[in-house]
């Protein structure tokens, strides 16, 4: 095939992504005079300290030579050696991209004929597995005309939301310089990777939820975690719980410079956050749903070179799932003073948490599963009978119990056990009492 | 200028001079020397220091340390490190006595001390780390430093209060010299601790400050960027309004352009560029030789998809100011614009290597040209699929594998120019590779990275 016939197109994509710039860091090869001319102890002598300085400085140095390149040999402040002066360099290459970070690109569209192109319609659009985004549309109001040796800029922006390969796809619709009506398409493809991983652990001490949140870092760069904020769901309200780190002495004098930062190494580094969680409604009976437990998500903003940013969220945390107890169990009332092999009587109460009427019971202490003998017996009938209790209401009872040794002891297995639907609850949690000598 | 008058024992010590009234009292014909490496004529430097050698122009022992340091220099300058390397292993330890005043006191009677230049000890660090034994020259670098503070303390113990003040400096340069090691290899946490380490020492320099406000928007703390530039403006309030501190090394055109160039990039990290160009307008109007606002300022601009304007701020700079804009970033910016810019940018890239190659210092590196050619290239491989969307009644030829495309007789043509053409089977490696990897779809992406250039 004929390479000038109709395959040639006279116009061309030149794509560059544009990711922030980054500073140039180059330690350069530049020193004092001083360093160079004399040896490095002269200045021991007095003489040598009094009149040397005026003849190294530079400027009193032989008249500027033409060309004069002295700031590529002689430093003119110290820190010019740190090779960081704020010049910017565009970025080298098209690098990596993730998840939550922003796609930005420089699109030209060249004219390399030798003839002008008319009405050109130019679309530019990500394509992905699942959906295509229109990022630029000329045809309501075509380019008309892109001379010989023309071009025609954009740029385009995508928010990048889906992992996985990406197309952004150019196309332009052009008459070329013989009438006839073109079209190219090109197409530049890029995938888009993770770039963090979350790993969370749930405790539940007392009436407060923990939440540890590890965070850890896949990308090629090191990232600047700028915000990572807990949203707890409408049950919760959350704090964050940040330890108090080592802060030397000489750090708290230039505190109001320099905040310490929390940066994540590149591949794999990693950092933890504490979150307490408490109920906002306040009552723990309330707050207890049936099924699992949502505790909230984790909105995280990092910003890698010169602040490009990204954010992403979690899917809903949950914690451990509760399940709405039927019924209460409560002590309420112990006797005060217990004596040994003097029979006593516990007073319970058991209430009926939910909206439908719950028995006959039967409560009695479950089977000893230890080894160990049971010191606290219910002394008479060894099963209790308590008669249905209606929805939502409660009802009290006695055990008479026995205690066969002195000292501290426990009463435990006192359990509950549903005659009708044949099932038994969760017993009491054990009840230390003191068994006095009679 | 003349070499020094032959010895004889009854010379004076040739560094006593009264006045130091010219650099050739300090060396051989030293005011020469400077003058070559003033302009970037390494070469000429290497070529006077081995003539003086050869015709034993080199008297004294202090001259001939003085030419080494410029010939290990030159040679690191023309990036030739195994021979700067062996320049300086061709000395003895520089601890040694022979490098000492002392050990000549018929030259240099009632001189005492090392007469080592500085730089050589400089060298000896940095030298291993471009040869490519990072670890070894950093221990090096850290090893001076303490060289370094030892030297102080002991001068400071013998009352010898100017050269105390020159080791000083010298403790700052090595510091700074590892920070921007550790910059380099993006060991952020490092930088950011040893830059705090010289503020807490002197927290007025305005030009340190400021590079730590670089470095927290190099890694994105953009709020502790922020407080540090703020921190810079407010000196240089200070300074101007009379209340002048310690660290006024910069004069006052310097100090504005700074305050300018921050404002400046706190503007463009919040991709404002039009306020970002601005301020910088205002710094390249109050010193137009100010390269860092003039390539800053260029990029902005493209940055607002004013491709033209950005390479035309840049082709005028190296216009203009040519000695100070020919730096190495600057052409590789200027490059990248024009790939993007022209479909056929090696007649644009040629014109300007020729330009460099008549103007630039013997230690220009001349490799920043190619850069990055073709950061992406965009092929239509197998446009099955599309041909039957044309509009046009022509039909449109079946590109077919084994007969190159327009773009790709292109590209080798740009291979055979720039005398590459030894890259096509890489080349055809990649393609084949990503050819492999399509079934029936229209894409190919073929994306050469840098080190395929080497």
């Amino acid at each position: 095939m004929s390479q000038t016939g109709g395959g040639s197109h006279s116009l061309a994509f030149r794509v560059m992504r544009l990711c922030r710039p980054s500073f140039n860091v180059d330690p350069p090869l530049r020193l004092h005079p001083s360093d160079l001319f004399v040896g490095e102890d002269i200045f021991d002598d007095p003489l040598a300290a009094s009149s040397l300085p005026p003849l190294l400085s530079p400027t009193t140095s032989s008249p500027s030579p033409d060309p004069n390149y002295r700031h590529r040999f002689l430093l003119h402040h110290s820190s010019d050696a740190m090779g960081l002066s704020a010049l910017l360099v565009l970025p080298q290459s098209f690098g990596a991209i993730y998840l939550g970070e922003t796609f930005c690109s420089y699109i030209s569209i060249n004219n390399s004929s030798t003839f002008e192109v008319r009405e050109v319609i130019i679309k530019a659009e990500i394509q992905t597995e699942r959906q295509r985004i229109l990022l630029l549309d000329t045809s309501k109001s075509p380019v008309e005309t892109i001379r010989a040796g023309g071009r025609y800029d954009f740029i385009v922006e995508h928010d990048v939301k889906e992992l996985g390969p990406h197309t952004l796809v150019c196309t332009a619709l052009y008459n070329d310089g013989d009438g006839e009506r073109k079209y190219l398409p090109q197409f530049f493809k890029f995938i888009v990777a993770n770039p963090l991983s979350v790993r969370t652990k749930v405790r539940v001490i007392k009436e407060t939820t923990f939440l540890e949140a590890c965070i850890e870092n896949h990308t090629k760069s090191n990232l600047f975690m700028d915000q990572v904020d807990f949203e707890p769901a409408q049950s919760y309200t959350s704090t964050i719980l940040k330890g108090d780190g080592h802060h030397s002495k000489r750090e708290s004098l230039i505190r109001e410079t320099f905040k310490p930062p929390i940066l994540i190494r590149s591949g794999g580094g990693i950092y933890n956050y504490l979150y307490q969680l408490k109920s906002s409604t306040g009552s723990s009976a309330q707050s207890k749903v049936e099924g699992s437990n949502v505790l909230g998500k984790l909105q995280i903003t990092w910003r890698t070179n010169l602040g490009e940013p990204g954010r992403l969220q979690t899917q809903q945390i949950l914690g451990t799932p509760t399940t709405k107890k039927e019924i209460e169990l409560q002590v309420v009332e112990v006797p005060s003073i217990i004596n040994l092999q003097r029979p006593f009587v516990l007073k319970l109460s058991l209430t009926n948490q939910i909206d439908r009427e719950l028995g006959p019971f039967e409560v009695s202490l479950s089977e000893n599963e230890s080894y160990v003998e049971r010191v606290v017996m219910i002394n008479g009938l060894q099963s209790m009978f308590v008669p249905q209790v209606a929805a939502l209401g409660s009802t009290e009872f006695q055990l008479n119990l026995i205690a066969t040794k002195t000292g501290i002891q426990r009463i435990s297995g006192i359990t509950v056990f549903d005659s009708k639907e044949m099932k038994s609850y969760e017993p009491l949690p054990d009840l230390e009492i003191f068994v006095n000598m009679d | 200028m003349e070499s020094s008058s032959p010895r004889s024992e009854s010379q004076m010590d040739p560094l006593s001079t009264p006045s130091f009234s010219t650099l050739n009292d300090l060396c051989h014909d030293l005011t020469s020397l400077q003058d070559l490496a003033n302009r970037g004529a390494w070469r000429s430097v290497i070529d006077k220091v081995s003539r003086a050698r050869a015709l034993n122009l080199l008297q004294n022992p202090h001259d001939h340390l003085t030419y080494l340091a410029y010939n290990a220099l030159a040679f690191a300058k023309l990036r030739r490190f195994n021979e700067a390397s062996a320049e300086l292993d061709s000395m003895e330890d520089l601890d040694s006595h022979h490098y000492r005043y002392e050990t000549y006191p018929k030259v240099y009677p009632n001189r005492t001390g090392s007469m080592v230049p500085f730089s050589l000890r400089w060298l000896h660090a940095l030298l291993p780390i471009k040869l490519g034994h990072r670890n070894q020259g950093v221990d090096r670098l850290y090893t001076l430093l303490d060289f370094v503070r030892d030297k102080i303390r002991d001068k400071e113990k013998n009352n010898l209060e100017h050269s105390v003040q020159i080791w000083k400096k010298r403790e700052v340069f090595v510091v700074n010299c590892i920070i921007g090691n550790h910059l380099s290899h993006k060991e952020f946490t490092v930088c950011l601790s040893l830059l705090n380490e010289l503020l807490s020492r002197d927290s007025l320099d305005l030009l340190l400050v400021s590079q730590l406000g670089y470095v927290q928007l190099q890694i994105g703390d953009l709020e502790g960027a922020k407080v540090s530039f703020s921190k810079v403006e407010d000196m240089v309030e200070e300074a101007k309004k009379g209340n002048g501190n310690g660290s006024l090394l910069l004069n006052e055109i310097e100090m504005m352009n700074l305050v300018n160039r921050n404002k400046a990039l706190v503007y463009l990290v919040g991709k404002d560029y039009v306020s970002a160009v601005r301020e910088y307008e205002e710094c390249i109007e109050r010193d137009g030789s100010d390269v860092v606002a003039l390539n800053n300022k260029a990029l902005c601009l493209m940055y607002l998809r004013d491709l033209s304007d950005s390479i035309k701020v840049l082709e005028n700079a190296l216009e203009t100011v040519p000695t100070m804009a020919l730096n190495e970033t600057l052409v590789v910016n200027l490059c990248s614009m024009y790939e993007l810019a022209y479909v056929n940018h090696s007649d644009i890239k040629r014109t300007l290597s020729n330009w460099i190659a008549r103007v630039a210092p013997d230690d220009f590196d001349a490799t920043c040209t190619r850069t990055t050619s073709l950061q992406t290239l965009l092929w239509t491989v197998n446009d099955r699929r599309s041909s039957s969307k044309k509009l046009s009644s022509k039909k449109l030829p079946h590109h077919q594998l084994s007969k190159p495309t327009a773009h790709l007789q292109n590209f080798l043509n740009i291979l055979v120019d720039e005398k590459r053409i030894d890259l096509q089977k890489a080349i055809a490696k990649e393609y084949e590779f990503v050819y492999s990897t399509i079934i029936d779809t229209e894409l190919a992406m073929v994306k050469l990275e840098s080190q395929h250039w080497a």
